[in-house]
């Protein structure tokens, strides 16, 4: 229901379904609708152009394009939805049943499958063709087995994922048969792909049509057809430009509509997408601030998603030179927003609607994003979640440790290597310079995410923004990577803000604390007076809820 | 590499097995050539000795053994009707095909990848929906028929091309490839569309992703960014398109090849197709599915030089 209201939401979508309706009332009421007889053969009105007699001009045998074009609609239909109504009926079953039982079945069908979707449909059509005869009916049959062949590809791929979730575990705990399984439960949940690939494949079938017709291995000479039409066009073009170009429209749009139907149908079930990236920061109203003798100063820092909510809401702190500083609160409560918005990364449409963000001194919100690019590295560095998906997974991680000493050190490439291979060592990842050519698939968790904090102090960051840097990885290497990062901020004399949910390694490592929640900061202190004397009852109940965390 | 190319060509032969059973039964069962090749008239003594002369009397398996034997020897029989080797009348033919389907790949790379990436760029404004409408009507557009159009504008009206007439690169390479320009654009440009689409989806994919946000944590410059990286990782997707889209252009030459009256392997498969030559139908079908396959095979490889985890350990 969701769908279809939103459906409905979508003019393209609506004039599309609003097209096809006209096709198929132009189909069932062609002799009414038709101003002349298909086939009625007038040779002294031969080829003439668009005129008021005859709104589209005639052919080479002086037969009115509109009203071949209007009975033309019957074939392509026909066409279409037999082709695909067929294909649904042999290739959904089919997938339901190899992926359901897989096993033998599923490998023998699988390879067979590949086998003949080697053959392009244009040529299994020919071959149907030979066999049968020609005809319209039997071209599209070849065509068809494609669709079908596809069609039981998808549903037997969504079937291996479905049939492993707990509703099917339990439609066979309650002892439905297999068919009722398949048909009954899993079918309706794999649907929905299926309608959108069916809207698509009409569109398919009716470029088959024409292209078969316009071979001359369509329609008998009689019927109109639009890709007969096209290919009777050929000869007399010459004659009469206009020829070809109403017959090819009437195609294009017919798959057009079928098309953005489809498209229109995807959008509706999967929601709205995410917008990409932009690097031009929109405006934002700067807060005036005095000045500090913090590294780090922020002062009512406000986030906004136009039209969604507000994530982070006038938050302000201070950060001095050398300390660690935790920002803690539950997942949803802002924390990662403000550290995205301190370095100008926020993911779109997400963005700092006002405030004031200064590092030594110096304003960064605002900024244009080249001078911010030239801040981040030397001034701030960034340490994320999932150290996996903050590499580039083809790319080699020398390749990716060696970005940053080459934009902001100026290195050559062989001496950023040696760099890098340094860097390595020191946040302990043994044989370096092996590993600078492998991929990050064949490192550990704890291991890339030492690469990654090798990558943001390659430049010797002067503020290290570290994101739940433990949270992605196994309780045993968590300690470890603390430590490293504490033992580097001592080498490198850095500042740290640590973004964390985990009491207990706030109470490890950090110097000062802020707790968020909803946006806001609702209680900041130095991690002594915060554990012992709460003043916040939220604070008081996080420290609560993480029980043993202190000890 | 050298692994996964291995294991890729060993699986060759069984699945180029599995193709010519397919093809064999698609254009055997069933058919009685011996209609076609006497006529009406003819009595069924006759016909049952062209059937014999054939091969046709004997069981299916039998048939399709000494077929197979004949392909493995790179014989694929004559023809019902010119009695030309079909081996001979295919190897005339491909050329033209494959500079078809290689200019109009290449065409539909040049125009998409870029066009993609433009779009997703500047995703959401007023460019990026031109370009989305564009090839929204490209998809749309039957190859043929904007192949009709082009012959139509630039050949007829303007004169720049010649109308028909294919000049056979043995009289002359230059009027070749020339008269080829138009076919490889029409089939280019409705590709085209194809990999633009796919290339947006796939750069708008990448440019969201985490790692791209940790390059620009390290002051990655947007170039890089862009082309470096985030290209780098769109590219599989962006090859997938782009092999499908080979193997869909072989088929539309086919019937791009009627509108410039171009006598390549669609045309000879065509004429045989409507005379019910069932061997150069057979034949014709084997070579594209071979064709399809070794495409494919290329694909695959691609994708281990693109993807480090496709490679095996």
């Amino acid at each position: 229901m969701i769908t279809v209201s939103r459906l409905l939401r979508q003019p393209a979508t609506l004039v599309c379904l609003a097209f096809l309706l006209l096709l198929v009332v132009a189909a069932v009421a062609a002799p009414w609708l038709a101003p002349y007889d298909p086939s009625a053969v007038n040779v002294t009105g031969r080829l003439e152009g668009p005129s008021a007699a005859h709104w589209l001009g005639t052919d080479e045998l002086g037969r009115d394009q509109l009203s071949r074009l209007i009975y033309g609609t019957r074939i392509a239909l026909r066409a279409s939805v037999q082709a695909v109504g067929l294909a649904l009926v042999l290739g959904v079953p089919a997938g339901l049943v190899i992926g359901y039982f897989g096993g033998w079945w599923d490998r023998v069908a699988m390879r067979v499958v590949d086998a003949v979707s080697s053959i392009p449909a244009l040529l299994l059509a020919f071959g149907v063709i030979a066999l049968l005869g020609r005809g319209l009916t039997n071209a599209m049959l070849g065509v068809s087995v494609i669709f079908a062949i596809q069609l039981l590809r998808l549903t037997r791929g969504m079937v291996l994922a479905e049939r492993e979730l707990p509703y099917v575990d339990a439609a066979r705990v309650l002892g439905l048969s297999a068919p009722r399984i398949m048909f009954g439960q899993i079918l309706p949940n794999v649907a929905g792909p299926l309608i959108v690939q069916s809207s698509i494949y009409l569109g398919f079938a009716q470029l088959f049509e024409a292209m078969l017709s316009f071979l001359g291995l369509g329609v008998d000479v009689g019927d109109a057809s639009w890709g007969q039409m096209l290919d009777r066009s050929r000869a007399y073009v010459g004659d009469q430009p206009w020829l070809p170009v109403f017959p090819g429209l009437a195609i294009m749009l017919t798959v057009l509509a079928f098309n953005l139907i489809g498209d229109g149908l995807r959008d509706a079930m999967s929601g709205a997408r995410a917008p990409a990236p932009t690097w031009k920061p929109p405006p934002v109203r700067l807060v005036p601030a005095e000045p500090t003798r913090a590294l780090l100063s922020v002062r009512s820092l406000t986030v906004a998603f136009p039209g969604a909510a507000t994530v982070v809401e006038d938050v302000s702190f201070d950060i001095a030179e050398g300390e660690v500083f935790g920002l803690v609160g539950e997942s949803g409560s802002g924390k990662t927003m403000t550290a995205l918005a301190l370095a100008g990364l926020l993911p779109p449409p997400g963005a700092v609607t006002q405030g004031s963000v200064r590092l030594a001194g110096r304003e960064l919100l605002g900024l244009p994003d080249h001078e911010l690019a030239a801040l981040r590295g030397p001034e701030i560095g960034m340490i994320f979640q999932d150290p996996q998906s903050a590499l580039s997974p083809v790319h080699t991680i020398g390749r990716q440790l060696i970005e940053p000493l080459r934009t902001h050190e100026g290195l050559s490439r062989r001496a950023a290597l040696d760099r890098a291979a340094e860097l390595l060592t020191l946040v302990g990842v043994p044989d370096a310079r092996r590993r600078l050519g492998d991929h990050p698939h064949q490192f550990s968790g704890g291991m890339a995410q030492r690469v990654v904090i090798a990558r943001a102090l390659a430049a010797g960051p002067r503020l290290l923004i570290a994101d739940e840097p433990t949270t992605a990885l196994d309780v045993t290497v968590q300690c470890q990577v603390l430590d490293l990062l504490l033992d580097l901020r001592e080498r490198f004399g850095m500042t740290i803000l640590l973004i964390t949910h985990d009491l207990g390694v706030v109470a490890d490592v950090c110097d000062r604390v802020a707790v968020m929640r909803a946006g806001r900061i609702v209680e900041q202190a130095p991690v002594g007076g915060l554990f012992t004397t709460p003043e916040h009852p939220y604070t008081a109940a996080l420290l609560a809820a993480s029980g043993g965390a202190h000890a | 590499m050298r692994k996964l190319i291995l294991s890729r060509l060993v699986a060759l032969p069984p699945m180029l097995l599995l193709v010519s059973v397919v093809v064999f039964l698609l254009t055997r069962v069933g058919v009685d050539p011996t209609r076609q090749m006497l006529g009406e008239g003819a009595s069924e003594a006759q016909r049952a000795a062209l059937r014999q002369q054939l091969g046709y009397d004997q069981p299916l398996v039998v048939q399709f053994g000494s077929w197979l034997g004949q392909v493995f020897r790179g014989d694929l029989g004559t023809s019902f009707f010119t009695q030309q080797p079909i081996v001979s009348s295919l190897a005339e033919r491909l050329p033209v095909t494959l500079a078809m389907v290689a200019g109009g790949t290449l065409l539909a790379i040049a125009v998409g990848v870029p066009a993609g990436i433009w779009g997703a760029l500047r995703a959401g404004s007023a460019i990026d929906r031109m370009i989305t409408a564009v090839t929204s009507a490209g998809l749309a557009m039957p190859g043929f028929w904007l192949a009709l159009l082009l012959m139509l504008f630039f050949a007829v009206e303007l004169r720049w091309f010649p109308v028909l007439g294919f000049t056979r690169f043995a009289d002359g390479p230059g009027m070749w490839a020339y008269g080829l320009v138009l076919p490889c654009v029409a089939l280019g440009l409705h590709s085209a569309a194809v990999i633009a689409r796919q290339t947006r989806g796939a750069m708008a994919e990448t440019l969201r992703a985490p790692y791209v946000r940790a390059l620009r944590a390290v002051g990655t410059p947007r170039r890089r960014i862009v082309y470096r990286y985030a290209l780098r990782n769109a590219m599989v997707p962006i090859l997938t398109a782009a092999g499908h889209e080979v193997v869909v252009l072989l088929a539309v030459s086919f019937v791009v090849e009627r509108v410039f009256a171009i006598p390549g392997t669609g045309t000879l498969i065509l004429d045989a197709v409507v005379r019910n030559d069932v061997p150069v139908l057979q034949g014709g079908i084997v070579l594209v599915a071979c064709l399809v396959v070794l495409i494919n095979l290329a694909v695959d490889v691609g994708y281990g030089l693109l993807d480090p985890k496709a490679r095996p350990q």
